[in-house]
């Protein structure tokens, strides 16, 4: 009988050692047998440290799970459970009507932003790629992008009111040379002004993730291909572009991410705005009402689908893009 | 140079709108050096709630650092040294934060802790599980690079060789060659507690940010320049954080990805 037990345990311990995350052994294995610690403890060890380090992950899975999983999935419950019975009667309010404009409004603006800021970002890493001149442009561009990747929000918000509001120092400045802002029709508030302000952050974050593979494409391809008699344009097409494009897609999906969910921004520039994360905040402050609420679930749920989608599909860029990636 | 002109000029106008004392309106080239003072900001500063908010967003950020750390770094370590099958795992889940953002979360909080626990809500603090959350994806990967970069595996068998014990390893051979990488950490989760506006402001929370919003209503210049003034500081940690990570040779994606 001991002995059976015990084979069980290394049994388990070599299949642990060879898949460690499925630590399902029996629970009483874990006390040592009366007649033979020694053994039973070396069995214990053995298993006890893949086990161990499975075990470590519990208080953050804990941590995640409570903080993070548990209202999502409740949101997400909720919103294909409107009136306590399966439907989709609130998935389908959210995407019509005068919300249908907000997903078309997110929709475009994070698209456009993804876009212009994707190119902008890409030729910016083009462009410094060839420049080892000035010594210290790397490094500072490098770093500046680091800090305005992050700048979003409320700060940034307010400058650009002071650069380009009806009342900015540029929208006078730009007046003074002749061309009419405000009477062109251009503002903040619109999704126009907005896709302007969202670059400031958009064109530095694509630079930090193109980069890497703009240092990839090595020198010594380029001079392969005109030996083998290949022009620029072709040179571009097949050697340059196949590579550049997974990370230049998988950033640009960051972008886009990154777009669809930024808030304080566009909250600052126009509050009452018909953008996805502006109605979420209108319907959850606004209606105590069940079936609003649920209205309220099911934005959520779009959001969250949308860009999980976006996340996957980025990744699965981003592992394409590693392969000849330099950092 | 455009680009760069269309990154500078934003700050420049709100310099100007802060700290000049000169209406847009009567504004030009004889007038521009006109009215020039920092009074604003100095108004600004005078403020006590200016001081409560700073003081609440500050005590976030310690927080949200500190239970950031205790969760990530034994994790990273581990998957480090250890178990490189758990590698994997943090960094599927520490992605999870892109795809829920404050505003997605802020309603499921308010739907689950709202009934359960609504006690939890009613402190300031009860923001600094989620500010932790969000700033996983940096702390993560900064903790990551750091670790790979100085092979910690073979410093840890190298030391473990030697004959030290595992306090000895983690306190005396692990914990100096990580300090890079842990104020990188640090700071980049302190610049995203400070400029989290989404959940604080919807869970009625006075932080840095949302007191900037409300106080910029009711003076225009002094809450500009103010603005301006956290705009600076912030990019000024921001940029030393890099310039650290550089020094370290450490190639520390800041983007989170």
């Amino acid at each position: 009988m001991t002995d059976l037990r015990l084979v069980t345990t290394t049994g388990s311990a070599s299949s642990l050692d060879a898949d460690p995350v499925g630590g399902s052994s029996p629970e009483g294995s874990r006390t040592p047998e009366p007649g033979r610690p020694g053994r039973a403890a070396r069995a214990r060890r053995r298993w006890a440290r893949p086990r161990g380090s499975t075990l470590a992950l519990l208080p953050f899975l804990a941590f995640v799970g409570v903080f993070l999983l548990w209202p999502t999935l409740t949101v997400v419950v909720q919103s294909v459970t409107p009136d306590g019975a399966v439907g989709t009667q609130a998935l389908m309010r959210a995407i019509s009507g005068p919300y249908r404009s907000a997903f078309q409004n997110s929709l475009t603006l994070a698209a456009a932003t993804a876009v212009l800021g994707g190119v902008l970002g890409l030729l910016l890493a083009l462009a410094v790629r060839g420049m080892s001149r000035p010594a210290w442009l790397r490094p500072a561009l490098d770093a500046w992008c680091s800090v305005a990747s992050q700048l979003g929000g409320v700060p940034l918000a307010f400058a650009f009111v002071a650069a380009l509001g009806t009342q900015g120092a540029l929208t006078k400045l730009l007046a003074a040379v002749g061309i009419d802002l405000v009477g062109s029709g251009f503002s903040l508030s619109t999704l126009t002004g907005l896709t302007v302000v969202y670059l400031y952050f958009q064109v530095p974050l694509m630079f930090l993730v193109v980069m890497p593979a703009v240092t990839g494409l090595r020198e010594s391809w380029r001079e392969a291909a005109t030996l083998m008699g290949a022009g620029p344009v072709r040179y571009w097409r097949t050697v340059a572009a196949p590579i550049l494009l997974p990370s230049t897609l998988g950033g640009m999906l960051l972008l886009f991410i990154n777009a669809f969910s930024a808030y304080a921004t566009a909250w600052v520039l126009n509050s009452s705005g018909q953008l996805v994360p502006l109605q979420i905040r209108f319907v959850l402050q606004g209606n105590v009402i069940t079936g609003e609420q649920d209205l309220g679930y099911a934005l959520v749920t779009w959001t969250v689908a949308l860009l999980l989608a976006s996340l996957g599909l980025m990744s699965l860029l981003q592992r394409r893009a590693a392969r000849w990636s330099r950092g | 140079m455009a680009l760069g002109l269309f990154f500078v000029v934003p700050q420049l106008a709100m310099a100007r709108f802060a700290f000049q004392n000169v209406p847009v309106a009567l504004l030009d080239r004889g007038r521009l050096l006109e009215g020039w003072s920092l009074d604003r900001l100095g108004q600004a500063l005078g403020e006590p709630a200016l001081w409560e908010a700073t003081r609440t967003s500050v005590v976030l950020a310690v927080l949200a650092i500190a239970l950031n750390l205790a969760l990530l770094l034994p994790l990273a370590v581990l998957a480090e040294i250890r178990a490189p099958h758990l590698r994997p795992v943090l960094t599927a889940i520490t992605l999870l934060p892109w795809v829920i953002p404050p505003i997605a979360l802020v309603v499921g909080v308010a739907a689950t802790f709202r009934a359960v626990a609504p006690w939890f809500l009613a402190s300031p603090l009860s923001l600094v599980p989620f500010y932790a959350l969000w700033a996983m994806p940096f702390t993560y990967r900064a903790l990551d690079a750091g670790l790979r970069s100085i092979h910690a595996r073979t410093l840890v068998e190298a030391a473990r060789s030697l004959g030290a014990s595992w306090p000895t390893v983690l306190l005396r051979v692990l914990a100096p060659n990580l300090s890079a990488s842990v104020v990188a950490a640090c700071g980049l989760t302190a610049a995203a507690v400070l400029g989290e506006f989404a959940f604080a402001s919807l869970l009625l929370k006075e932080t840095l940010p949302t007191y900037l919003v409300n106080y910029q209503r009711s003076a225009p210049q002094a809450g500009m320049a103010l603005a301006l003034a956290v705009m600076v500081l912030t990019a000024l940690a921001l940029g030393a954080v890099v310039q650290l990570l550089r020094r370290r040779g450490l190639g520390v994606s800041t983007t989170g990805i």
